[in-house]
């Protein structure tokens, strides 16, 4: 990886983990605009704590350079899911918005560390 | 065929059903539960992967044509070694050593008996050397213990004796871990025996066990060069002063890589290492072919003699037989100008503990046996046999092939790989890569940590004490008093080997004066 690369894709790491960090720390701890949002998708208090802990560990795994390109995969699929959530049941409001921004960073990412993708980088060796 | 699973239809019924699913997926949840998204996000990025497998890349025909299912395909190829070692392939298909070779050499490091039921597992009726034993053996006792010294030949002024056949062939800091360098370092101390430093420049934590070592020069030099790679003398001198350096090695050539320079791979070149051997980090750091004093025969020899000089301390040389005319040109060159190298360490092209180009590893170089037996032919022709000392290297790692060797001219025993396994090497053949999952040829802390340096130290000397039982225990058995009489007579040699070949060829030419 060229170190170029490897810059941009610590910013971009540390943006998901700025944004997401404080996102999993509301849900974890019952913040109520968390409680309500998942309310409305009848997944209180269960699908609450579930995305609450996959956000923090895709933070986790953002951290660590080895884990990084894992970290963004789980972003990707945690905004993708997110996506859905306001497409289909809440509407258009600046939280669409955060997921895409987190969805097109985690693709960034993804294509920057891609070689380090473990069965992808034996292929494209 | 008829009966057989089509792989082809199964990957086009993969390909629809996975966004098929995630169609499905998303309508369960909208309508039924939200949970359903779950599925729905990973059959979308499975969909999404698929796509570019299927229509963007272009590299893999595999994947274009059956999409994802065609991963499995590099999954299962990728853990393919793991799973033939562990539980395919039978005890004696591995290749470069397999598994009754390694576990008895596993055996023997932890001091467990050896001994083995129901047969040998290995081929009779084929090309296999074997050992004649005496219709008379004699008492162990009765046998005069092996003692050899270099250097006795030219008088040097401080000759050195060896009491045990084995030597740690050349294994640098550097193509080693540090725990990796000193267990072996220390178990050799403990098992009295010389260890080669490779060309790994100043060898400090070979030094740091208080070991016996030989110090091996390579093409480069490194710790003993100029910038243009030329001897630097007072350097080697400054080093030859060390009390653990006992004897000097000049590497004209490696069996892992005959008529090629040594290689260590950027992956483990660490900022002690840049500075050990004075190299730039980051590139991959090749020695030269050759070294830059010894471009033909006469250089090479008047570069010896130069060396000779410049220590006090036996001076000899290794090399990997290419053509034995050049062989015997250089010895007659070595007449004329009466320069003997105190030894000479014949590696055969299977040795292999250096990292190197693959058709170097597979296809250059002459096998041990043929060549020892040449090189002692050409030695005892000329004349020139009691000169010097002869060496032998290349997967001598268990007791009768080192019989076998030393019954074709050897006068000691280098063995690199045979300790490497004593220390808990299993094979895994990532040598070059800096991930050696056991902790020796690796620079990783995580990698090195499960090696304790105290607890392989004593597996070597072990290893070492089982394989001079075992030697002892032959020549009794072959009703040999002094080891000095082992020789070729000893040997049951099958006229399908390549070293009845050799012998043939040689014997042709003119027959041996000792022969």
């Amino acid at each position: 990886m060229k170190p170029t690369a490897q810059i941009i894709s610590w910013i971009l790491q540390l943006t998901i983990i700025t944004l997401l960090a404080p996102a999993a720390y509301a849900k974890l701890t019952a913040h109520p605009d968390a409680v309500a949002l998942f309310t409305t998708l009848e997944m209180e208090p269960a699908g609450r704590y579930i995305i609450g802990f996959l956000e923090a560990a895709t933070c986790a795994l953002l951290l660590n350079p080895n884990s990084a390109v894992h970290g963004a995969i789980l972003s990707l699929g945690i905004m993708i899911g997110a996506l859905i959530a306001h497409l289909s049941k809440i509407g258009f409001d600046n939280m669409f918005y955060f997921s895409l921004i987190l969805i097109i960073t985690s693709s960034a990412i993804i294509y920057l560390r891609r070689k380090q993708i473990k069965s992808i980088a034996r292929m494209l060796n | 065929m008829a009966g057989s699973i089509d792989l082809h239809k199964i990957s086009r019924f993969a390909n629809l059903a996975i966004p098929s699913t995630a169609a499905l997926a998303f309508l369960g949840g909208h309508f039924v539960s939200f949970y359903f998204h779950f599925l729905t996000v990973t059959f979308l990025l499975l969909t999404i992967i698929n796509i570019f497998y299927l229509f963007i890349q272009k590299k893999h025909t595999i994947l274009r044509n059956f999409g994802i299912l065609g991963q499995a395909r590099y999954i299962i190829e990728s853990i393919g070694p793991e799973m033939r070692q562990y539980l395919f392939a039978n005890d004696t298909e591995e290749r470069p050593f397999n598994r009754i070779e390694r576990s008895e050499i596993y055996r023997k490091s932890k001091g467990i008996d050896s001994a083995s039921s129901f047969g040998s597992q290995l081929n009779f009726d084929n090309a296999e050397i074997k050992i004649r034993h005496s219709m008379y053996p004699i008492d162990r006792e009765n046998i005069k213990q092996y003692a050899l010294t270099f250097g006795e030949e030219r008088g040097v002024k401080e000759p050195y004796t060896i009491h045990k056949p084995y030597i740690i062939s050349a294994m640098s800091y550097g193509a080693l871990g540090e725990n990796a360098i000193r267990a072996l370092s220390r178990g050799a101390r403990l098992a009295g025996i010389a260890m080669n430093t490779g060309e790994g420049g100043i060898p400090k934590y070979h030094m740091a066990e208080g070991g016996e070592l030989i110090f091996q020069m390579g093409t480069a030099k490194f710790g003993v060069r100029n910038d243009d790679s030329s001897l630097n003398t007072e350097k080697l001198k400054k080093l030859c002063a060390e009390p653990t350096i006992k004897m000097v090695e000049i590497k004209l050539s490696q069996g892992a890589k005959p008529g090629k320079g040594g290689l260590l791979p950027k992956e483990k070149i660490t900022p002690e290492i840049s500075t050990l051997r004075g190299v730039p980090m980051g590139q991959d750091v090749v020695s030269p072919a050759h070294h830059i004093e010894c471009t033909c025969k006469k250089t090479t020899v008047a570069f010896i003699k130069n060396v000779q000089d410049a220590c006090t301390i036996p001076v000899g040389i290794k090399l990997c037989l290419g053509k034995i005319s050049d062989f015997h040109e250089i010895v007659l060159e070595m007449k004329a100008q009466d320069t003997f190298p105190d030894f000479i360490a014949i590696d055969g092209a299977e040795g292999g503990t250096g990292a190197a180009p693959k058709a170097f590893m597979d296809g250059y170089g002459m096998p041990l046996m043929p060549s020892l037996y040449a090189v002692n032919d050409i030695l005892v022709r000329e004349g020139v046999r009691n000169k010097l000392k002869i060496i032998a290297a290349g997967k001598l790692i268990n007791s009768s092939k080192q019989f076998i060797a030393l019954a074709l001219g050897a006068d000691a025993i280098y063995s690199a790989r045979g300790f490497m396994l004593s220390i808990g090497c299993i094979q895994a053949m990532l040598c070059g890569n800096n991930t050696c999952p056991v902790g020796i040829t690796t620079h990783d802390p995580s990698l090195q940590k499960g090696l304790i340096v105290q607890e392989k130290a004593k597996r070597v000397a072990n290893y070492v004490h089982g394989l001079e039982h075992d030697f002892y225990e032959m020549l009794a058995a072959a009703g040999i008093k002094d080891t000095k009489n082992i020789n070729i007579n000893q040997l049951y040699i099958p006229k399908d080997t390549a070293l009845a070949g050799q012998i043939n060829e040689l014997q042709q030419k003119a027959p041996t004066p000792s022969a």
